[in-house]
């Protein structure tokens, strides 16, 4: 055989690697559109959860009419602020927030009522924390507690503050302080930007 | 290396060449997913499939191959058939790709696929390559969910995500967080050896 030639091995390398990136480059271009379609919905979905709006099922394309039916997008700043509206006047803002968190950044977004009394709901868009540990912040029994949360009496960054400290209003998750500690600095520091800006003070 | 019957090789592949007990392959991944039964189930099973198709690649050219280039060629497969998994799960099953995360890429560091390659369907026939590889992910698969049943179990009060427990039973966070995947690992190899080495001797 002429495997122990020189050119033989580089030969059957170039031609092993040109197979497989030919199939993952075809499956990568077959998949793109549907993987990209997939992505936008799974934000719309979560858009559609900071906002407390039932999402009717698992199909796609149904929750892509949902969403289009009660919320718009303000897509003039980076990562843009979606809003509802009712009868021509907005009733309440998601905004984006992010920080950093223990292995890497979290992406959320936060909703706030239109007179920005009350968090609406929170919900994180990505994140790199431990699963099982710090990922938990993506459970329900974490996300409920920002469920129309009242915050007209705070201000200053401390928006969110843990349990037991005096005037706590959410509980933070055992096994990983660093992590929702983090979640609440971002959140507080994001909140504060939008509020003052909108408030114009 | 002499033919293996199909039974031979799972009962070599689960039991007495174990990766994860006896070959102590692959544990890195098996302390990272454990201490959900639903990560574990999906990383074994992508695990399985990954193993069993590479060996099953590798084993078709291995008389082409030239023996010094060989372990490029591996990695080269093993990467590809992952990404191939990754994308299907992400096109197809965004659900279970969400809870999988990270791990999925890391099925190309894991030690029992390159190990199966290496020691068996580099010097055998494609079918029993494919079987040796999906058995070694089996054996792997079992004790992920072993571990991760009492991990769960414990840490959560729950299996797969179902309420088991009541409230009666206080979660130990301890199980939650890795130290419990090395403490049981070490109790399941030193059960499952100190059995193995009775039959061994009787």
């Amino acid at each position: 055989m002429k495997k122990k030639s020189f050119l033989y091995p580089i030969i059957f390398m170039s031609a092993i690697t040109a197979i497989f990136t030919f199939v993952l480059a075809y499956l990568n271009y077959s998949t793109a559109e549907r993987i990209d379609f997939l992505q936008d919905i799974e934000l719309k979905k979560k858009i559609l959860y900071v906002f407390d709006i039932p999402i009717p099922s698992d199909v796609p394309e149904e929750i892509d009419q949902v969403f289009n039916q009660f919320i718009e997008e303000d897509d003039s700043v980076e990562p843009p602020i979606f809003y509802t509206v009712e009868n021509g006047e907005k009733t309440g803002y998601a905004i984006p927030a992010s920080g950093p968190g223990l292995w890497g950044g979290i992406d959320a977004y936060v909703g706030i009522s239109a007179d920005f009394s009350t968090i609406l709901g929170l919900e994180f868009i990505s994140h790199e924390e431990t699963p099982g540990l710090g990922g938990r912040i993506s459970d329900m029994e974490f996300l409920e507690q920002f469920r129309d949360l009242d915050i007209s009496n705070s201000s200053d960054r401390s928006y969110i503050v843990f349990r037991p400290a005096s005037g706590g209003n959410v509980d933070a998750i055992s096994g990983a302080t660093l992590t929702s500690q983090s979640v609440r600095d971002l959140l507080n520091v994001d909140l504060e930007d939008f509020l003052k800006e909108r408030r114009g003070d | 290396m002499a033919k293996h019957s199909a039974k031979k090789i799972f009962r070599l592949g689960i039991l007495d060449e174990n990766p994860v007990l006896i070959q102590i392959i692959g544990i890195c991944s098996a302390l990272a997913v454990t201490n959900l039964m639903m990560n574990s189930l999906i990383m074994g099973l992508a695990l399985t499939f990954v193993t069993g198709i590479s060996s099953l690649t590798i084993s078709i050219i291995r008389l082409y191959t030239p023996k010094h280039v060989r372990m490029m060629i591996q990695v080269l497969i093993i990467a590809a058939y992952v990404i191939i998994v990754d994308i299907f799960l992400k096109a197809y099953m965004p659900e279970m790709s969400k809870a999988l995360g990270p791990y999925v890429g890391l099925i190309i560091t894991n030690c029992i696929i390159m190990g199966r390659a290496e020691a068996y369907a580099q010097i055998n026939p494609p079918i029993p390559s494919l079987l040796d590889g999906i058995a070694a992910g089996l054996g792997y698969t079992i004790v992920l969910l072993a571990i991760a049943f009492f991990r769960e179990l414990m840490g959560f009060g729950t299996i797969f995500g179902f309420q088991i427990l009541g409230d009666w039973w206080t979660p130990w966070t301890i199980m939650v967080m890795p130290p419990a995947a090395f403490f049981f690992l070490a109790i399941f190899i030193w059960i499952f050896n100190s059995k193995r080495e009775g039959e061994v001797t009787k």
